[in-house]
């Protein structure tokens, strides 16, 4: 449906409606079990390098607030 | 009713009845016409096959409809949390505001990281676009636009720009400089036009293109050079609240979610939708996508959040509790997606655990409902922006 045709009349757009839901019952799928054992790989693969996850050690996370440094 | 995104019509005489009328510019089969409103309006109702009336297509799509719904009922074997029970639950987690951002006039309305992980951009009601460094909470550049409501704001890739619009209807780009002495409102340069407000914008993987959506229910890619169209979708029934960029690995689609309680997926070279999902009971107030690319989830207004998954093609989780009576107004993954991260109404931000789908922690901090919400290019933090007219890293 590219293009620019202008939505004129209740048939044009049924029409289209109809088109878009054809499409979509074309699509292929997946069952969930594989699909939701995919997402969580993701996640195990991944938890270590996420810092909200596993904590960042202090000296390395920038949003500490510093200690002012006293220059003597 | 959907209003179009804002065209030029031309005038002229029309490809088929040659009568010179203004023109609109239709595809047929990939080949570009230009006929007058008259001839489209016969041409349609010329592909009608014999026994099609409107009631019959009606019917028909009814029952597509019913056959979508038992084809994914079909792949239904199994809930996300059972599959995640497998998973270690996540421990208790403490999460502390590092830094207040002050300085805006109002609310806060919409916030962006920059890919330097340290500035971001936020937007408010007062018309103010203020960058940040929020390491040392400094304001490196502001920016008023002409308009309030500033809904949509974002960042360059390159981190040289940023895009901005609201109720003016249109976006702007503003290139960023470190010359005190230039004004930065003089090198704006307008980008999209649309005919009603801009809800949200987003560059692509370069400077170049960005993407809009907008109240008038249409989303839009344009050139920022040109300032040219390059792509319209049409397909949302009301206004397109958000929208976000599939991550760079999967690929040219993009998700938009709106008052019309849809979320659709749309391939951005093709403008077709490619999947769309109704389950929410009301308006679609933020979408985001999982880091994967392979779901993404959205907030509303129904307190509800939920995790869709592309490739199964339906409603994976549901992110809710009885108590929780509040809209959700943001949404956004941590790096891995194992945590959620919802911004409500109800001037608190809950914390999920994507997989199992129980809550692992609430903030509290903000002083009025928390309106956008971003988690850092890197993982390391998270920036909400609320109504109480300041952020917290």
């Amino acid at each position: 449906m590219s293009g620019t045709v202008c939505s004129s009349g209740a048939v044009t757009q049924a029409q289209r409606a109809v088109e878009q839901l054809r499409l979509e019952a074309a699509t292929e799928r997946i069952k969930i079990s594989k699909a939701a054992t995919e997402l969580m790989l993701y996640c195990q693969e991944n938890c270590r390098q996420d810092p909200l996850l596993s904590g960042v050690p202090a000296s390395a996370n920038p949003f500490k607030d510093k200690k002012t440094c006293i220059l003597l | 009713m959907c209003d179009q995104t804002f065209l030029a019509i031309s005038f002229g005489p029309c490809d088929k009845c040659v009568k010179t009328k203004p023109l609109m510019n239709i595809y047929i089969k990939t080949d570009q016409f230009n006929y007058c409103s008259l001839c489209v309006e016969m041409m349609a109702n010329e592909g009608l096959r014999d026994n099609e009336t409107l009631s019959s297509l009606k019917n028909e799509s009814e029952t597509l409809k019913c056959k979508l719904e038992e084809e994914r009922a079909k792949l239904h074997d199994v809930e996300l949390h059972q599959v995640a029970d497998r998973v270690d639950a996540l421990g208790q987690f403490v999460m502390k505001t590092r830094r207040t951002l002050k300085g805006h006039g109002n609310k806060v309305l919409c916030m962006d990281w920059c890919k330097d992980k340290r500035r971001l951009v936020s937007s408010s009601q007062d018309g103010k676009v203020i960058v940040w460094d929020a390491f040392t909470t400094n304001k490196e550049h502001a920016v008023t636009m002409p308009c309030t409501w500033v809904m949509a704001c974002a960042y360059a890739p390159s981190g040289c720009a940023i895009a901005c619009g609201g109720l003016d209807n249109k976006c702007s780009v503003y290139p960023l400089t470190f010359d005190k002495n230039e004004n930065m409102a003089a090198k704006k340069k307008s980008v999209a036009m649309h005919t009603n407000y801009l809800s949200a914008c987003s560059f692509t993987n370069s400077d170049m293109q960005i993407l809009t959506a907008s109240g008038d229910g249409t989303c839009a890619l344009w050139d920022v050079e040109s300032g040219q169209l390059l792509q319209s979708f049409h397909g949302h029934a009301a206004d397109v609240l958000c929208l976000d960029l599939a991550p760079s690995e999967t690929g040219n689609t993009f998700v938009s979610g709106g008052c019309d309680k849809k979320a659709m997926v749309w391939d951005l070279r093709s403008g077709q939708c490619i999947q769309s999902f109704e389950t929410h009971d009301s308006d679609i107030n933020s979408v985001r996508y999982y880091p994967s690319g392979d779901a993404f989830a959205s907030a509303s207004d129904d307190a509800t959040c939920r995790l869709y998954d592309l490739r199964a093609d339906r409603e994976v989780a549901i992110y809710s509790k009885e108590s929780i009576i509040f809209g959700a107004s943001s949404v956004d993954f941590s790096l891995s997606g194992r945590l959620l991260f919802t911004g409500y109404n109800d001037y608190t931000i809950n914390v999920w655990d994507v997989l199992k789908g129980t809550r692992v922690s609430i903030l509290f901090g903000h002083e009025n409902r928390v309106s956008t919400l971003r988690v850092s290019p890197d993982g390391t933090a998270f920036c909400s922006g609320s109504w109480d007219h300041t952020l917290r890293v």
